[in-house]
């Protein structure tokens, strides 16, 4: 009865013609606006990358840059020089970084960029967050500082994490990103680990690598940072080469003996600068522990032959075919215990000797 | 005229016209959800972060890429050598040939030099026995499985066995990857640990000009039926997944490319063997989170780019269809669990109750409006002017969701540089309406009466 009804409204057709007027109208404004779109996105993409190639190449060439280029006035060329002056920043250092620098003051770059830091669209704060950072401005620390405390939304504040972690001058720096990342939810190793590479590339370009040694130890005791964050710290220790000693790692090894995850990290570096924990880690409990001690057992040279020839037959796959690939690496000795497990009625351990003993052949 | 019957026919009426207008509003709310989202990705996701994950050491996960073939050989060589030239650091490929009938295992033996693996094979997911595993002696990452016919989610599942990383990626044979389609697709498992599965865009291939596996240049297909086909993976990829992103209950990551967390997969036992796969593992992947409290989030990421070959004819077209939609009904009869169910919470709420009463009812409801409206009218239950006026908005209304597709595409992607092809896709979008619709739609509800089997459904292949 509702289509009668609806039927017999003397509204109802003129509520119809309307709807049907605006959709196809709507359907062509689209199309034509569509259009308009694409044309004006291609030639504002080709214009950019004009604008790019100009900034760099003034910036190489010219002491003055500023004089023989155009002062941004859309967002599109803003993008530019971002992209440009980032880029230079990234590959070169001393006068030409300086000019880059110089330029990004003159025509408010980073200005900009701090406006759009503060609109209310979360992503177009993340954004400029990015874009800033790309800079690696020093002026901008305080900044980041500042704008974090106000920041509500936590994808934008890992991302001021990621900016300041590039402009670390010292421990005290450093052990302040700490405390802010320990106030977020954990993200992942990854970007944790980024962090704090970060943060020793920025104190090795300013000569105070030893700083990171120094912060290491500051963490040790402290509760406040949480134990991921301390094991991710030693990663990026390892993946920077920064504590080629071993020193504080050893401490961390000692200290954290009931923690697999900091004994994991602790492994990485200590296996290359004392080899004598091996025996030990690969007799963990823990398999990761295990797993991780074998993929430096080679380092640990014949000494660790009755370990791994243990190993091969392990419960866990994992450690059974990299106990076997560690063996491989032992040369002749290794490689004999090899031969000798193909024929083991352990059908998991015979399988994993023969697939490292042609690994082995291979290679010679 | 029978009382009864009147009052039936308007009620039937009602329940058409109320279908008509929830249907159309979906599709419109899930394009106004992908715009924000697309916005979004084109604020967050900038070229430079992509490229520091190329660059740096650590920020990176390895990735086992996984391509089943069945009689493939036309095609397969093609599609590794696409592969091997994907700029990511570390990654192995494994091709599982699921018992080819045809020379697939010989012309790999022939291209890629291979040797005996004899890496002992872990068995977590069950799956029919392999018959040997061969190593390429010029490309140390290229794995083949050769095994017996089990079916598609068989030979991943083998893959999934024989896999080394952390993370893995689903790939149709017939199907080319972006070089930097695995960076952006797995750029969210390294920003977020409780990512388990991310999906990326699946475009047609057809027409494209394409040089040593790479497309090198995007152009629509001169066919009418393939180049709908892209207006239509445009609708499906960029207004469809893209919008349940933010709500997280995205229920369908496409088999022609995936990429998953291999421990969540384990967890829940793999593939499992059925016509739609794909979206059966999802939807297992969210309840097996749900009932276990994992956090997670399965993600759609507009940017990396799939291409695939579709059907160039109409025979070819029907069968993938009516496979498509026999997949959706049985995965969603495999998990009816998750149908209305408040303990799901939105993926069940929203995600599962649209495809069971968008997806699943609507093809059924819209062949009976194409029935019953012209038999209503006959019977002088309804007006002329009203039937033609509705007609009007109705295919006013499609067609505005269709162009809002290649909207979406244009907005911030542009593959199609022509203004001549996205021309031709709005035109495609009317063309949708004569014929093409009704056909799939047709299949759709066909295969509603007949929706159980497993068996690989191959597609004659087109060499690019």
């Amino acid at each position: 009865m509702l289509i009668m009804r609806l039927t017999s409204s003397p509204h109802f057709y003129a509520c119809l013609y309307i709807a049907v007027g605006l959709l196809a109208a709507f359907n062509l404004f689209e199309i034509i606006f569509m259009l308009f779109h694409k044309n004006r996105l291609d030639k504002s993409e080709v214009e950019k990358e004009l604008l790019k190639h100009r900034i760099s190449t003034a910036i190489i060439t010219v002491t003055d840059p500023s004089e023989v280029l155009p002062k941004p006035v859309s967002a599109m060329n803003y993008a530019a020089y971002n992209e440009a002056v980032s880029s230079i920043i990234e590959s070169f250092e001393g006068e030409i970084v300086e000019r880059a620098t110089k330029l990004i003051y003159k025509f408010e770059i980073d200005l900009y960029y701090k406006r759009l830091s503060r609109t209310t669209i979360w992503f177009k704060r993340a954004h400029a967050i990015d874009m800033l950072s790309a800079l690696k401005l020093k002026k901008n620390r305080e900044f980041f500082y500042a704008v974090f405390k106000s920041e509500p939304v936590k994808e934008v504040r890992y991302r001021i994490l990621y900016g300041l972690s590039r402009l670390a001058r010292d421990r005290e720096d450093i052990y302040s990103i700490s405390k802010l990342l320990a106030t977020l939810p954990y993200l992942t190793a990854k970007y944790t680990e980024d962090v704090f590479l970060n943060t020793i590339t920025a104190l090795k370009n300013s000569g105070k690598e030893e700083e990171f040694g120094f912060f290491l130890k500051q963490i040790m005791t402290d509760t406040g940072i949480p134990l991921k964050i301390k094991r991710d710290c030693l990663s990026a220790c390892y993946l920077a080469g920064c504590e080629r000693d071993g020193l504080i790692v050893k401490e961390y090894y000692s200290a954290f003996q009931n923690e697999p995850a900091i004994i994991i990290a602790c492994i990485r570096t200590l296996a290359n600068v004392d080899p004598g924990i091996l025996p030990e880690v690969l007799r963990h409990k823990d398999w990761r522990v295990r797993l991780t001690a074998l993929k430096y057992a080679h380092l640990g040279g014949t000494d660790l032959l009755h370990d791994l020839k243990d190993l091969v037959h392990d419960s866990n796959y994992h450690i059974r075919l990299n106990a076997a690939l560690a063996l491989s690496k032992l040369g002749d000795p290794g490689l004999e215990i090899l031969r000798g497990e193909t024929a083991s009625t352990d059908k998991f351990a015979a399988n994993a000797a023969k697939y490292a003993l042609t690994g082995a052949e291979a290679a010679s | 005229m029978s009382h009864f019957l009147v009052s039936a026919a308007y009620y039937i009426q009602g329940i058409i016209l109320v279908y008509f207008l929830a249907i159309n509003s979906t599709y419109t709310l899930l394009i106004l959800f992908a715009l924000k989202d697309i916005v979004q990705n084109s604020y967050l996701s900038t070229s430079r972060g992509a490229r520091r994950l190329l660059t740096s050491d650590s920020y990176y996960k390895p990735v086992s890429i996984i391509v089943p073939a069945y009689n493939e050989s036309a095609v397969i060589s093609d599609c590794i050598r696409s592969l091997l030239n994907l700029h990511y650091p570390e990654f192995e490929i494994i091709v599982v040939n699921d018992g080819s009938s045809d020379e697939t295992i010989a012309r790999l033996k022939e291209d890629f030099k291979l040797g005996a693996y004899l890496k002992p094979v872990r068995r977590q997911i069950p799956h029919a026995p392999i018959k040997n595993i061969y190593i390429s002696g010029n490309y140390p990452n290229l794995i083949i499985i050769d095994k017996e016919t089990g079916g598609k989610a068989d030979a991943i599942n083998a893959g999934i066995n024989v896999s080394s990383y952390p993370i893995f990626c689903s790939l149709d044979a017939d199907s080319l990857l972006e070089p930097d389609a695995i960076l952006k697709s797995s750029k969210p498992f390294i920003e977020n640990d409780e990512v388990i599965a991310t999906g990326g865009i699946v475009r047609v291939l057809n027409g494209c000009l394409v040089k040593d596996g790479a497309v090198l240049e995007a152009e629509l297909p001169t066919k009418t039926l393939e180049a709908i086909q892209v207006l239509e993976y445009a609708r499906a990829f960029l207004s469809g997944r893209t919008g349940w992103n933010l709500i997280n209950s995205l229920l369908i990551i496409s088999g022609a490319f995936g990429v998953f967390r291999k421990d969540m997969v384990v967890a829940v036992n793999g593939y499992r063997k059925t016509v739609g796969e794909d979206m059966d593992l999802v939807m297992r992947l969210h309840r097996h989170c749900l009932d276990n409290k994992i956090p997670y989030k399965i993600f759609f990421v507009p940017d990396p780019v799939c291409w695939t070959q579709v059907p160039f004819t109409l025979t070819m077209l029907r069968k993938q269809r009516n496979r498509w939609h026999r997949g959706l009904l049985d995965s969603l009869l495999a998990n009816r669990s998750m149908i209305l169910n408040p303990k799901y919470g939105a993926v069940s709420l929203l995600g599962v109750s649209y495809f069971l009463f968008v997806e699943v009812l609507g093809p059924i409801i819209e062949l009976l409006g194409y029935i019953l409206i012209p038999v209503f009218y006959f019977m002088g239950l309804l007006d002329a002017k009203f039937v033609l006026l509705l007609v009007a908005m109705s295919l006013l209304w499609g067609i505005s969701i269709n162009i809002s597709a290649i909207f979406l595409d244009t907005y911030n992607f542009r593959r199609y540089k022509k203004q001549k092809d996205v021309l031709r896709l709005c035109l495609m979008s009317v063309v949708d309406f004569l014929g093409y619709r009704q056909i799939t739609l047709y299949e759709r509800v066909r295969a509603c009466f007949y929706f159980r089997g497993t068996q690989w459904d191959t597609q004659k292949r087109q060499s690019q």
